[in-house]
């Protein structure tokens, strides 16, 4: 049980400005942002190895799909798959993948798509 | 040149013309009813490699048919001598002929019975493998500038996905942050409400400009989820029927992309239509996308309509692209490429 201490979340997105603030926004939504990783690879070792409750996982990845990040993640946390192409979403459709568009992230929207940290 | 006449009848060509057709700078060649080589002048003698002496007196079929297409030429002169319709008589046709080294050339045929007693048909036949290669040459390269031309925009909606955009979302996520600790009501509060508002309309800008390029989703997923996404921001409802599960070739995906786009653009602002389909049927060759409104019909390609450049991509594809009013009213915009499944 995790009802004394709040959810953890990882961020992946090789863009190290995007990770920062969309981190900042999520600590504003209350999560507990506990590792970031820029590709594919390094966020599957680093879910493997943190467990979180959730990844916010980018569709474009230098090294993969966001979609085969997720599939590699298996059952364990909430994925939560951005882009900054809202288009994206109907690949996310298609493969009923949770999506966010990044211009419409907000405390709000995080709640929604991940419900309450 | 020779002459070997089969009858008193084909000796009575006048030497003169038998000299304007040993001259001419395309293989003329003449055979009587059994098929066999009457007449052989210097242009067959260079193209075919066999000299006049040697064609003399042999089945022309043996020596200019190409081997899979004999059997037919032969029934066709005993078609002909035994009173038969003429198939090929007085027509222009581009066919495969076999040279003395064994290689095929395309030649332009024509054939020409000889108004004798005795049958006596005269062949004009021009070697068109410059020609043929020119077009060969010109096709690829047509399609080699499509697909450059194709690249280069997938290169800039990356670019501008990968930089411009990234950066005005960041942007934006940190002035929501701000705003978040800014008490309502206050200038400040103004200020960055203003703020966040002209970064969204400059998103919104440069979403448009990067789909226009290159609509990533088109890359990742193919025509599907492409579709999916154009039809939902269509102002009418636009169905969606039959399109490939599996994916194309990248320029004939993003073809039919930009065909149904600037085609629905067109819909949604000249045809007061009320709703429009989107249809794609791939047989063992061709992939057919068509576009039907139910507006008021009259459409043309050309005239500097945005479909003229769309016209051109498809002939780049060796493809075809045109539009018609259909029978029940409205427009049909129809695009036809060359695509196997």
């Amino acid at each position: 049980m995790r009802s004394v201490s709040r959810r953890t979340v990882i961020v992946v997105d090789d863009h190290a400005a995007f990770r920062r603030q969309a981190a900042r926004l999520l600590q504003a939504a209350g999560w507990e942002v506990v590792g970031e990783a820029p590709d594919g690879a390094s966020a599957v070792r680093l879910a493997q190895a943190l467990r979180p409750d959730a990844v916010m996982l980018d569709v474009g990845l230098p090294d993969s799909s966001g979609f085969e990040v997720a599939d590699a993640l298996g059952s364990g946390p909430d994925v939560l798959l951005v882009s900054s192409d809202e288009d994206a979403g109907e690949l996310a459709r298609e493969r009923e993948r949770a999506f966010l568009w990044k211009g419409a992230l907000s405390t709000d929207a995080l709640a929604r798509a991940l419900g309450a940290a | 040149m020779t002459l070997d006449a089969p009858s008193p009848d084909a000796a009575r060509i006048a030497p003169g013309t038998l000299a304007v057709l040993d001259a001419a700078l395309d293989a003329v060649v003449a055979m009587d009813g059994r098929g066999t080589v009457r007449f052989w002048n210097r242009a067959a003698e260079r193209i075919f490699g066999w000299t006049a002496a040697q064609a003399s007196g042999r089945e022309m079929a043996e020596l200019i048919v190409p081997e899979r297409h004999r059997e037919a030429h032969r029934r066709g002169v005993e078609r002909l001598v035994g009173g038969g319709a003429p198939v090929l008589i007085d027509q222009r046709v581009e066919i495969q002929a076999v040279k003395a080294d064994g290689s095929e050339i395309p030649v332009e045929l024509t054939v020409t019975r000889m108004p004798l007693a005795e049958p006596l048909f005269l062949g004009y036949v021009r070697d068109i493998s410059d020609r043929v290669a020119a077009e060969q040459q010109l096709r690829e390269s047509r399609h080699r500038l499509l697909e450059a031309a194709y690249a280069t925009r997938r290169r800039f909606e990356r670019d501008l996905h990968d930089g411009a955009q990234q950066r005005l979302i960041g942007t934006g996520i940190a002035l929501q942050l701000l705003r978040a600790r800014v008490e309502d009501g206050g200038e400040l509060a103004e200020l960055i409400d203003e703020a966040r508002a002209e970064l969204t309309a400059a998103t919104a800008e440069l979403r448009e400009l990067a789909r226009g390029l290159h609509p990533a989703v088109l890359t990742q997923g193919g025509l599907r989820p492409a579709l999916r996404a154009l039809t939902g921001r269509a102002p009418i409802p636009v169905s969606v029927d039959g399109v490939p599960a599996g994916r194309l070739p990248i320029a004939v995906e993003t073809t039919a992309y930009f065909t149904l786009a600037e085609g629905l653009t067109n819909v949604a602002r000249h045809s007061g239509a009320r709703s429009a389909a989107i249809t794609i049927e791939q047989d063992a060759t061709l992939l057919r996308v068509t576009l039907s409104d139910d507006g008021r019909g009259g459409a043309v390609v050309g005239a500097g309509s945005g479909l003229d450049g769309l016209r051109d991509r498809a002939l780049a594809l060796d493809g075809r692209l045109w539009v018609e009013d259909a029978e029940a009213g409205g427009t049909r915009l129809v695009l036809e490429v060359p695509c196997a499944p």
